[in-house]
């Protein structure tokens, strides 16, 4: 990048370590005054090499490494995870612990949306959203922490079900909790469309159309601001989400002011979704009966084959493509994040913006660099 | 769109370069290309069959049978059937020709399996290494005979 | 720990030129003055009770060390508030495994923070590599590397421990036993 640069030209490094990062990369910027003229991303400063360490752990010891991929939402990883190797085994968990998993999983993408909301808002000079919605979140965070013990890595499910009950008195806890949120949501809301400021840092900002954005491989909220209703919830179904009522939330234009309206309407949704599920709720086991699958999972041969799992994750498409040899390790585990794409993005999105509206598009993506890495 | 069809569709028009097709479930296909030619048939599946999204490219290491395979789930934002297409590649020699100019995002897939596979990807537009070092290019540590690990990697192994 | 404590000789210079009519002295000799009088006790009382830490997630304890510093546990009531440059920062938190492509960037993070400093190591990747102890890509033994005062585990760690991470590191800054002062 060094070679090209014309005079009055400059190269700024953003990272590995910066405010606007939501984990350590680096993003290289050859500025000419305040505009960019070319970027480039550096990745792999948090690589672990999580790929080669599945492949020698057992499926149960497993579900602890896919739990660190991202740790924002370790439930939607845990139950990729899981449900490729539920395909291949030929179980399926019965009905009260798929709904306990869907309740579970829209807890946690209403944490991690609480959290992208908030570092967005840090990121163009809005401080204190920060401190609102980590507010919240803690509260969610604690429903969560209530059923599995754990704020961040739960290793809560289980081959063919999850590790515990909904505890005693958790409808009543979370009903208030939810209600709560909705008025905050307004309030949000209310407070983004109000600033002036906020309105002239977002409008405008970073428009991805739809073709451009199918053509970047880009999912989630980041494409359903852009008018596709690409979700795999709804396109293919996994757990109980195809008996449950809710819509696909998408805005037409594309741009930073339509993506946190997107997180907002689908924090609306998720709520939907868990009041549903806690009305609705069976009583029942939380393991497939007549198999060896229970809270103390057996030594586990999973038989030999092929599967690619889709769930939808807080920031788009989480998919894992596995192969087992009929031994008690996993013979290959690719692991497909939904922010590597996006952030792939990145350098032809914010090319010909300026330095200042960089951290605001970067933010809006709602990042998590750990899982791009692995 | 269903399985069936897109099958059929892809067998008529690449008999030769296409092979073991077949159906797992209603939304999973799968089928093995001829190394020559993925990217024509990459081209075909985005131009006519609607598969415009590229979930992953990844590599996967066969060393009992010599074989380095790279794998491609292609899917589509219309339609929910997902297409694993495979390819044979001898380990000594691992090359195929690069999709970037098909699907774009396949650039940063391609590197990462490039640097931890070590299978080259020909007329790629910027074939480095994305998250190793680049003084670990050439140790391919994905490779099912990869040595240090764990017995270099740990040092506080008991 | 012996190759961090030679290092920190070889930058402040024992012996100054010496100028004929002048009196030298250096930084060290008037830290070891310093230390044998009370008014070490005042600085320290000082130190301890402003310790802010530089936010810089690396992994999954990256989310609770935001989570700490924010609004629900505010840990501002204990002088400890987060910082983003590195520059304005008294503490850094390694939290999260270090690998071999970020070790150069985190050294030289530390080398830009100003002294006094201190490092805590949260979780146990930073401690002992944690779940990713067989990576092919993290460095091991982060404490050779490091002048490391408190050590926290848990993977990842409450708030609540990192705050009580943050006691133990005030209650050696009082007891003048921590490594990251240059007495």
């Amino acid at each position: 990048m060094e070679e090209m640069l014309e005079p009055n030209e400059m190269i700024v490094h953003l990272g590995p370590q910066h405010p606007m990062q939501p984990g350590p990369f680096r993003l290289n910027l050859r500025l000419k005054g305040e505009t960019v003229m070319d970027a480039e991303v550096e990745l792999g400063y948090i690589h672990k090499g999580i790929e080669k360490i599945l492949e020698n752990k057992t499926y149960l010891q497993g579900i602890t490494i896919v739990d660190r991929i991202c740790y924002l939402v370790a439930l939607t990883n845990e139950e990729c995870f899981v449900g490729c190797a539920e395909k291949l085994l030929g179980i399926e968990p019965p009905e009260r612990a798929q709904y306990i998993r869907v309740i579970l999983e829209e807890l946690s993408r209403l944490q991690s949306h609480l959290l992208g909301l908030g570092e967005f808002g840090e990121f163009i000079g809005f401080v204190s959203m920060f401190m609102y919605t980590i507010k919240e979140r803690e509260e969610v965070v604690g429903l969560i922490d209530m059923v599995t013990g754990a704020r961040v890595t739960h290793s809560y499910l289980k081959f063919g079900g999850v590790r515990e009950d909904l505890p005693v008195g958790f409808k009543e806890k979370a009903l208030p909790i939810l209600n709560n949120l909705k008025k905050v949501i307004e309030d949000y809301e209310g407070m983004f469309y109000s600033d002036r400021i906020y309105r002239e840092r977002t409008i405008g900002v970073g428009v991805l159309t739809a073709d451009v954005a199918k053509s970047f491989g880009v999912s989630g909220p980041a494409l359903r601001a852009t008018g596709v209703p690409f979700d795999i919830r709804k396109n293919e179904p996994y757990l109980v989400y195809k008996d449950l009522d809710f819509k696909v939330c998408t805005e037409t234009a594309g741009d930073c002011f339509a993506r946190v309206q997107v997180r907002l309407n689908e924090m609306r949704e998720s709520i939907y979704i868990l009041e549903q599920c806690l009305d609705q709720i069976p009583n029942g086991p939380l393991f497939p009966e007549g198999t060896p699958y229970g809270r103390r999972t057996p030594v586990m041969r999973v038989p030999a084959g092929e599967v690619f799992h889709r769930v939808e994750d807080p920031r788009g498409e989480m998919g894992m493509y596995m192969i087992s040899d009929g031994t008690d390790k996993p013979y290959r585990v690719k692991v497909r994040g939904p922010y590597f794409p996006t952030l792939q993005a990145l350098p032809p999105l914010i090319k010909g913006t300026t330095v200042a509206d960089v951290a605001a598009i970067s933010g809006s993506m709602d990042g998590c660099t750990s899982e791009a890495d692995r | 769109m269903d399985a069936r069809t897109i099958i059929e569709s892809l067998t008529g028009k690449f008999p030769e370069a296409i092979s073991e097709a077949g159906i797992e479930s209603p939304i999973r296909i799968r089928a093995y290309v001829d190394k020559e030619k993925a990217k024509e048939v990459c081209q075909y599946l985005k131009d006519s069959l609607q598969f415009d999204h590229l979930c992953s490219v990844c590599g996967v290491d066969y060393p009992p049978r010599n074989e380095l395979e790279a794998v491609y789930h292609i899917a589509s934002y219309d339609h929910p059937v997902v297409l694993m297409l495979k390819a044979r590649l001898p380990r000594n020699t691992p090359e195929i020709e690069s999709i970037v100019p098909v699907y774009w995002n396949a650039n940063w897939y391609e590197r990462e399996t490039y640097e931890l596979f070590g299978i080259m990807f020909k007329n790629h537009p910027n074939l480095k290494p994305l998250v190793l070092p680049e003084d670990m290019l050439g140790e391919w540590p994905l490779r099912k005979d990869y040595e240090g690990f764990p017995n270099k990697t740990a040092r506080n192994l008991v | 720990m012996g190759e961090v404590k030679e290092k920190k000789t070889n930058y402040s210079k024992e012996t100054p030129e010496e100028i004929p009519g002048v009196i030298t002295t250096t930084t060290s000799a008037i830290h070891k003055f310093l230390k044998k009088t009370k008014a070490q006790d005042l600085i320290n009382w000082g130190r301890k009770n402003s310790l802010w830490f530089m936010t810089q997630p690396m992994g999954c304890c990256g989310v609770e060390m935001i989570a700490t510093g924010c609004a629900h546990y505010d840990t501002d009531r204990f002088g400890i508030i987060p910082r983003n440059s590195p520059r304005h920062a008294d503490v850094m938190i390694i939290s999260g495994y270090v690998t071999k492509k970020y070790l150069p960037a985190l050294k030289r993070l530390w080398e830009q923070m100003p002294a006094p400093k201190w490092v805590l190591c949260m979780g146990d990747c930073s401690i002992s590599g944690g779940p990713f102890y067989e990576s092919y890509s993290t460095v091991q033994n982060i404490d050779e590397l490091f002048p490391i005062d408190v050590f926290i585990p848990g993977c990842p760690p409450r708030p609540e421990a990192l705050i009580q991470g943050f006691v133990e590191l005030q209650e050696k800054i009082k007891a003048k036993k921590d490594l990251g002062t240059e007495y």
